[in-house]
């Protein structure tokens, strides 16, 4: 935790729970409702890659995905896969974007599109899984190096910016309106 | 210029903790956070999306503190601290960003944009290189104990006339603007923009505290409300700036330091100002804004709305509402002032800067730059159709009265105090 010399005016685990849930959600995020069709491809592609790391460690300590499963799980990821397409499509075809962006955006989208993929194909062609392997090894490799380092870094972000809106009393927000904790 | 940029450096490291750290390493470049940014919104420039001016504070991080940033820089946009980032930084840190935060509440990741942007102020403040204009206004609040160097007579001579001024308004011989009293309530503070070019504002408050029957004072020596050290990204010259009220509040033995309307003051002294010298304050720091709301709740002032017909909007000022957390007190204070509140859209934690933060009125430069960024507050404003525009904040007023001219909107600008004194109702 940062110092903290001024005096506290609000809740910081509440707020800390609404960076997490209120200010994530597409009611109250303009860049979700302004972006439906990128924050849904977003949220997709990051539900895959959660999955993909999960199926390379089940896939890893030997439990077998029964055949259906598989199938459903694959068809989840092959969408995923998708929306991560999606994604590096428009970072191409978007100047902004293309302004903004460096090598590491498009390798890092790439190869995680890919270990969506090649997980997908994993499930499908069990024969695969060492390849699997060793490509998820040197994924984790990489994730150091460039911006997959918020996969921990998104987690520490809001956090801190729950810290900072809940002493402040702005987070989360009030909706019995004016209180007089400092008046008179 | 090498042994600066060395040192600059060094005091960048010497930040490198939790918070600034997380946000350094965060940014994933999708580039949505333009469509929350005044500026990039009203100027379709790459150049002035938010994630831009984080890549340029995180490139010089990622150049110097990271394995690929070393030696692969064009991998991740490393970039070195040279003549070219410095120039670069200058224009879009000081001169495309207000630090209203707005970018940072919608940021897909939830990095304190605003606060990188001040880092990178900071870097350059380092370097000497804050805007001319910006660090004169700092100079002279350092110098003189208030940014305007109004002379201590001035001010006095100015308060002694407003003091006649409340006395015929309020229609009692024994009226008075207390000043330099010891062991009062309130120590209340004021803006130097107030005694300059605003005195109706402290006539204002100054009603108020008569109506509340209020034990206050105001100093005469260290009353500036204002820190543009802040702006600036100086933390000594914003540490000394906070230690005048500190220091007067010591000394006149206050119980309670009452901020004037202004934003950016909020913010420095209430919650940055305890961090910048190290220490809690031994007294309580709250805005007028609460005050004032307190006073209408526990009836110590009694209003009468039909005095204020005209229609009234309210913009909320982004340090104190979005940063500070003084969101529905305004409101509350509006809604027994006047007959008709209208709400600007979108509000609240969500409203747009009016473009006059950050420093910007200090800073000439970029003068229409930031009065193209504030259409979309001049828009939001005739879109509700009200006669007064109120702003809690000084440099949001100034602002306002420009676009006003500039957008042709036929207003008036008034402070919430402003309001409330109209709507009083004596006896």
């Amino acid at each position: 935790m940062p110092p903290d010399m001024a005096r506290r005016n609000g809740r910081v685990g509440a707020a800390i729970v609404y960076s997490f849930t209120g200010a994530m959600s597409p009611l109250k995020k303009e860049t979700a409702y302004l972006h439906l069709p990128t924050y849904t491809a977003g949220l997709i592609y990051h539900i895959g890659t959660f999955l993909s790391f999960t199926l390379l460690v089940l896939l890893f300590a030997g439990f077998h995905i029964p055949g259906r499963a598989a199938y459903v799980l694959a068809a989840l990821l092959a969408v995923s896969s998708a929306a991560g397409l999606s994604v590096l499509l428009k970072r191409i075809i978007k100047a902004p974007l293309r302004h903004l962006s460096h090598a590491d955006d498009y390798l890092s989208n790439v190869l995680v599109t890919l270990f969506h993929f090649l997980t997908a194909l994993t499930l499908l062609k069990t024969s695969l899984l060492p390849i699997l392997l060793l490509y998820g090894s040197l994924l984790f490799l990489y994730i150091p190096v460039g911006k997959l380092r918020h996969t921990v870094y998104f987690f520490t972000s809001r956090i801190h910016l729950g810290i900072f809106n809940g002493r402040r009393g702005v987070w989360p927000v009030r909706k019995g309106g004016y209180d007089d904790r400092n008046a008179g | 210029m090498p042994d600066k940029r060395q040192e600059a450096l060094r005091r960048f490291d010497s930040k490198l903790e939790g918070r600034l750290l997380t946000y350094l390493n965060s940014c994933v470049h999708c580039g949505l956070c333009g469509e929350s940014c005044h500026y990039y919104l009203t100027r379709p420039d790459e150049r002035y999306l938010p994630a831009r001016k984080v890549d340029l504070v995180a490139g010089i991080y990622r150049r110097y503190h990271t394995l690929a940033g070393r030696l692969v820089p064009r991998l991740t946009g490393a970039r070195d601290f040279d003549e070219a980032t410095m120039h670069e930084m200058t224009d879009l840190l000081f001169g495309a960003c207000t630090m209203c935060g707005r970018c940072s509440m919608h940021c897909s990741i939830g990095i304190d944009i605003a606060f990188l942007v001040r880092t990178g102020r900071a870097m350059l403040a380092d370097m000497g290189l804050v805007p001319r204009e910006l660090q004169s206004t700092v100079d002279a609040a350092l110098r003189t104990g208030n940014n305007m160097a109004i002379p201590r007579d001035e001010l006095v001579d100015t308060l002694k006339w407003l003091e006649e001024d409340l006395r015929m308004e309020v229609n009692d011989p024994q009226a008075v603007i207390p000043l330099d009293r010891k062991g009062r309530h309130i120590v209340y503070t004021l803006n130097p923009r107030e005694p300059k070019f605003f005195p109706l504002s402290i006539s204002a408050m100054a009603k108020i505290f008569y109506a509340a029957k209020e034990d206050w004072t105001l100093s005469t020596t260290s009353y500036d409300v204002t820190n543009y050290a802040y702006y600036s990204g100086d933390d000594e010259a914003a540490a000394d700036i906070t230690n005048h009220l500190y220091n007067e509040m010591m000394v006149l033995e206050g119980e309670k330091i009452v901020l004037a309307e202004c934003g950016h003051g909020y913010r420095s002294f209430r919650w940055e100002g305890p961090e910048w010298i190290k220490k809690p304050y031994p007294f309580q720091v709250v805005t007028c804004l609460e005050l004032m709301a307190g006073y209408i709740r526990q009836g110590r002032v009694k209003l009468d709305p039909s005095l204020n017909k005209v229609p009234v909007t309210l913009h909320d000022p982004c340090n104190l509402v979005r940063l500070g957390g003084i969101v529905e007190e305004p409101r509350f204070i509006l809604r027994h002032a006047v007959e008709t509140f209208i709400e600007m859209i979108p509000n609240r934690l969500d409203n747009y800067c009016c473009g006059g933060g950050g420093g910007q009125l200090s800073m000439s430069d970029y003068n229409e730059r930031r009065l193209t960024a504030g259409r979309l507050k001049a828009d939001q404003i005739r879109r509700t159709g009200a006669r007064i525009v109120v702003a809690p904040c000084h440099n949001c007023i100034d602002q306002l009265i420009q676009l006003n001219q500039e957008y042709k909107l036929g207003v008036e600008i008034k402070t919430v105090g402003e309001v409330m004194a109209d709507a009083i109702v004596l006896g």
